[in-house]
């Protein structure tokens, strides 16, 4: 019996009179690889913010790995070992692409302020371990050879393999990855899907993925829940979600558009 | 009793100003999410064009006022367009712009301090003000004339913003900037106005405080009450930068009467300590969702 | 010589307190008015130590920082909060340093208020502000290239990412402030000790100012940058004389100016160090080094 990583019990958020997020329920067992899709506004990345404590819930309960974490600040929930990506790249421009994954491992610095003042042998050779750290987890996503450049100037496909890369350095148990493929290609999410799924196999970790791009969610997660203004639609494996009438409907426009993609 | 009433309505006539004053800078911060440090600088500009108008092109006393006003509008908007536009449209860190603001409200106060002089010079084409008798109260005369012109002027305003199609557009740019350029309004029109306004209201204050106190190139420094107003009142709100001014107003003339005047500004910092501690988002506190 | 040594000293004391600004400003985004106001706290901190408890100078000089630190507190914990902007920080320090300001001028008690702390013997010589210095900018080094530094670096650009990725936002930020108190704290000692005579009037927004200009000037995310700045900020006003009086309206004008069109000040995101030096150099004998972080400490 699979660990129930994430659970969310009638979660719901609301701004002014609009609910944002209504009576969602959610279950993510462990190693699983969870989509969520859903028309724009369907509250997908409120979901994300909700779960990784940037926004409180209003009703309802989320639990992660058996513990409430509803209205938990970002960064307790970040050190419990949620991680994310984000819609808008979130990098830090002007650090290098080294120093970016580093954050991930360092975000609670592994000595104390005396031994970094007086740069103590602690420090140093706590130092020269996040670094080595840091380009391991570089050379997995393929970014080895751009450490020390600027992660502003990155190409926009590599500032995404940036972004998982510094979530995965933080040794997560859960990984939130919002539209990851945004903006790629059909021969990019290709390579993307081989990536991620690469990834998965390798590491067994936890993912939920929001994605637009259909063919890479179908392809890639074995089970798929589906938001629409604030709601789970449907939820089940990619035939069922594919032949789900609502779900066809929910999407009209958009799903033809991707079909001829 | 009567001490009371009587400290009441000063506190109310300068907590009226002090509104006034909060709304003008909280105009701005609610559309541009952005503090415009040279606001109090403005203040002394307006004061400066109302003293040379009178007492150098000896203007009448209250077309030197609306030159106040326009001199100040008219430097408002230039720093607007010249220094933060730029900024803003590339889209620059908050750190960049705040640097920015500060480095017009030293410019413009130390070329006021070196073209001018630090010294302090009465306003001039207005003798020392008499006693207003309103029962067993006594109003100084100016108390009285700035709080029914900040009533007036926060009236008008309120006007203006809630019932007329500029004002709609204001309110629409305060939730949001973006949405509100792509649904047809003309941000740079709106950021205009807005600072045309901010700059007109910094004058009224300013030469209020000219009046009251004296005009020097350091009178900009009260503009400190008014982002406190603001903080109290809420940042970002209007209604609650008027709530704050006048709340500010009230209890700092209370502890200046009651306790000791010296003290008055550090109440207004206690104040604002305060509310930081127990009500972060002031009393009508806007929450703003960053989109993440 | 005597006019020498005095710049050296006063620039030399003005480069310990920019030094602290960078810090918080220039790495960790925090904008800062007010800063002279720490200055203050430690100036008159260490004097009345000294001078009515008589204790030793070296000890005033601690003390002077611990007390601008802990002060600090009073600004930084209602207002560094991680869903609270900027400005709030901005605006509660504008009202700290008048605060403090009204309070000294106000105390007449052991200090004497407005009229001026004198009778401050001049303890502070060019070698103590060097080797001050020195340990300084050491020390400050260090904690920027910190895991500490690197988190502050993260808050700065992007502090929403920062906070999800686990950095604690308001106690890394208190660090900072603590630590630019700190540096200010002791530079107001060290000055109180040159001039040997303190008033509240030498602490005012312009004082804030010309520690702001240091940074802007030198740039953000740069040690070297405004530690030259704050030196050749004391220098030139005492070379060239009408400069002196222009100097605020220039330096406004120079923030803007810098702002619209080199934010990144003299050396840019750049700090002068071995490491890109020794890239320049690689670049001029053509192809780039291959990667060996391995061996390497903080990676720019």
């Amino acid at each position: 019996m699979a660990e129930v990583v994430l659970a969310t019990r009638d979660l719901s958020v609301q701004f002014g009179g609009l609910k944002a997020v209504n009576r969602v329920n959610l279950t993510v067992e462990r190693g699983d690889l969870v989509g969520l899709i859903g028309p724009n506004g369907a509250g997908k990345t409120t979901i994300f913010n909700l779960i990784t404590g940037a926004i409180a819930p209003t009703e309802g309960e989320i639990i992660f790995r058996g513990r409430q974490i509803g209205g938990k600040r970002p960064d307790i929930l970040a050190r419990m070992g949620i991680s994310r990506t984000f819609q808008n790249i979130r990098l830090f421009p002007q650090m290098s692409v080294l120093e970016n994954v580093a954050i991930g491992l360092h975000s609670v610095p592994k000595y104390t302020i005396i031994e970094a003042l007086f740069r103590l042998p602690r420090a140093v050779r706590s130092d020269r371990e996040v670094n080595r750290k840091a380009l391991e987890h570089l050379a997995r996503v393929g970014l080895a050879d751009h450490w020390a450049d600027k992660a502003g100037s990155l190409p926009y496909g590599l500032q995404r393999k940036l972004e998982i890369a510094r979530a995965l350095a933080a040794s997560p148990e859960l990984l939130l990855l919002d539209e990851p493929a945004a903006g790629m290609n059909n021969e990019e999410c290709q390579g993307f899907i081989t990536f991620l799924r690469q990834l998965h196999r390798e590491t067994g970790l936890t993912i939920v993925l929001i994605e637009h791009h259909m063919n890479v969610v179908m392809d890639l997660c074995p089970r798929i829940y589906v938001l629409n203004l604030g709601e789970v639609l449907a939820e089940g494996d990619p035939r069922e979600i594919q032949n789900n009438p609502s779900v066809i409907k929910a999407y009209l426009g958009e799903r033809r558009r991707t079909a001829s993609a | 009793m009567v001490l009371f009433l009587q400290q009441l309505v000063t506190g109310l006539s300068i907590g009226g100003i002090y509104a006034l004053l909060a709304v003008g800078y909280a105009l701005i911060f609610s559309i541009f999410d952005f503090t415009n440090w040279a606001f109090g600088s403005l203040m002394m500009v307006g004061a400066y064009g109302g003293f040379f108008a009178i007492s150098a092109f000896h203007l009448p006393f209250w077309w030197g006022i609306v030159f106040a006003l326009i001199v100040a509008a008219a430097v408002s908007l230039f720093v607007e367009v010249v220094a933060y536009r730029p900024l803003r449209h590339r889209g620059a860190p908050r750190l960049f712009l705040m640097v920015t603001a500060m480095g017009v409200d030293i410019f413009l106060t130390n070329l006021a301090v070196v073209l001018i002089g630090g010294s302090f010079r009465p306003f001039p084409g207005i003798t020392k003000q008499g006693v207003v008798h309103v029962g067993a109260v006594n109003v100084g005369q100016l108390d009285l004339i700035a709080a029914i012109i900040s009533l007036l002027a926060l009236l008008a305003l309120w006007y203006f913003i809630e019932r007329t199609k500029p004002g709609l557009a204001i309110r629409a740019a305060s939730y949001d900037t973006t949405t509100a350029g792509l649904m047809g309004i003309n941000v740079s029109s709106v950021a205009f106005i807005v600072f045309g306004i901010s700059g007109a209201i910094s004058a009224v204050a300013g030469t209020f405080f000219g009046i009251k106190y004296a005009v020097w190139p350091y009178l900009g420094s009260i503009s400190n009450k008014a982002f406190i107003s603001s903080v109290i009142g809420g940042l970002g709100s209007l209604p609650g930068a008027v709530l704050g001014g006048i709340v500010l107003g009230v209890l700092e003339t209370m502890v200046s009467g009651y306790i000791s005047s010296t003290y008055r500004d550090l109440f207004a910092f206690s104040l604002l300590v305060l509310t930081l501690l127990f009500m972060p988002y002031g009393l009508m506190g806007k929450k703003v969702q960053e989109k993440i | 010589m005597g006019y020498l040594n005095s710049i050296l000293i006063l620039g030399g004391i003005n480069v310990l307190a920019v030094v602290g600004v960078a810090v918080l400003t220039g790495y960790t985004g925090l904008f800062t008015i007010g800063h002279a106001a720490f200055m203050a706290i430690g100036g008159y901190t260490a004097a009345v130590l000294v001078v009515k408890l008589g204790q030793p100078f070296w000890l005033a000089l601690v003390a002077a920082g611990v007390a601008a630190a802990l002060s600090s507190l009073i600004v930084g914990y209602p207002t560094l909060r991680s869903k609270l902007k900027g400005d709030y920080f901005a605006i509660a320090m504008l009202g700290f340093g008048e605060a403090v300001r009204l309070i000294l001028n106000n105390t007449y008690a052991v200090i004497n208020g407005a009229i001026g702390f004198t009778g401050i013997p001049l303890l502070t010589t060019s070698t103590l502000v060097i080797i001050l210095d020195i340990g300084g900018i050491i020390l400050i080094r260090n904690f920027v290239i910190s895991q500490y530094g690197k988190n502050c670096v993260a808050i700065r650009e992007q502090e929403v990412a920062a906070e999800l990725m686990g950095i604690d936002v308001m106690k890394t930020k208190l660090w900072a402030l603590g630590i630019s108190a700190f540096y200010a704290g002791v530079a107001g000692g060290l000055f109180a000790f040159y001039m040997t005579y303190l008033a509240p009037s030498m602490f005012t927004s312009s004082k804030s100012s010309d520690l702001l200009a240091g940074v802007v000037f030198g740039g953000i995310n740069s040690i070297t940058g405004p530690v030259l700045a704050a030196f050749f900020l004391v220098v030139l006003p005492e070379l060239l004389r009408f400069l002196f009086v222009w100097r605020l309206v220039i330096y406004g004008l120079l923030f803007v100016i810098i702002m619209i069109f080199r934010p990144q000040g003299l050396l840019g995101y750049r700090d002068i160090n071995w490491a890109s030096l020794k890239q320049l150099l690689a670049r001029f004998n053509g192809g780039r080094r291959p990667s060996q972080a391995v061996t390497r400490e903080g990676g720019r």
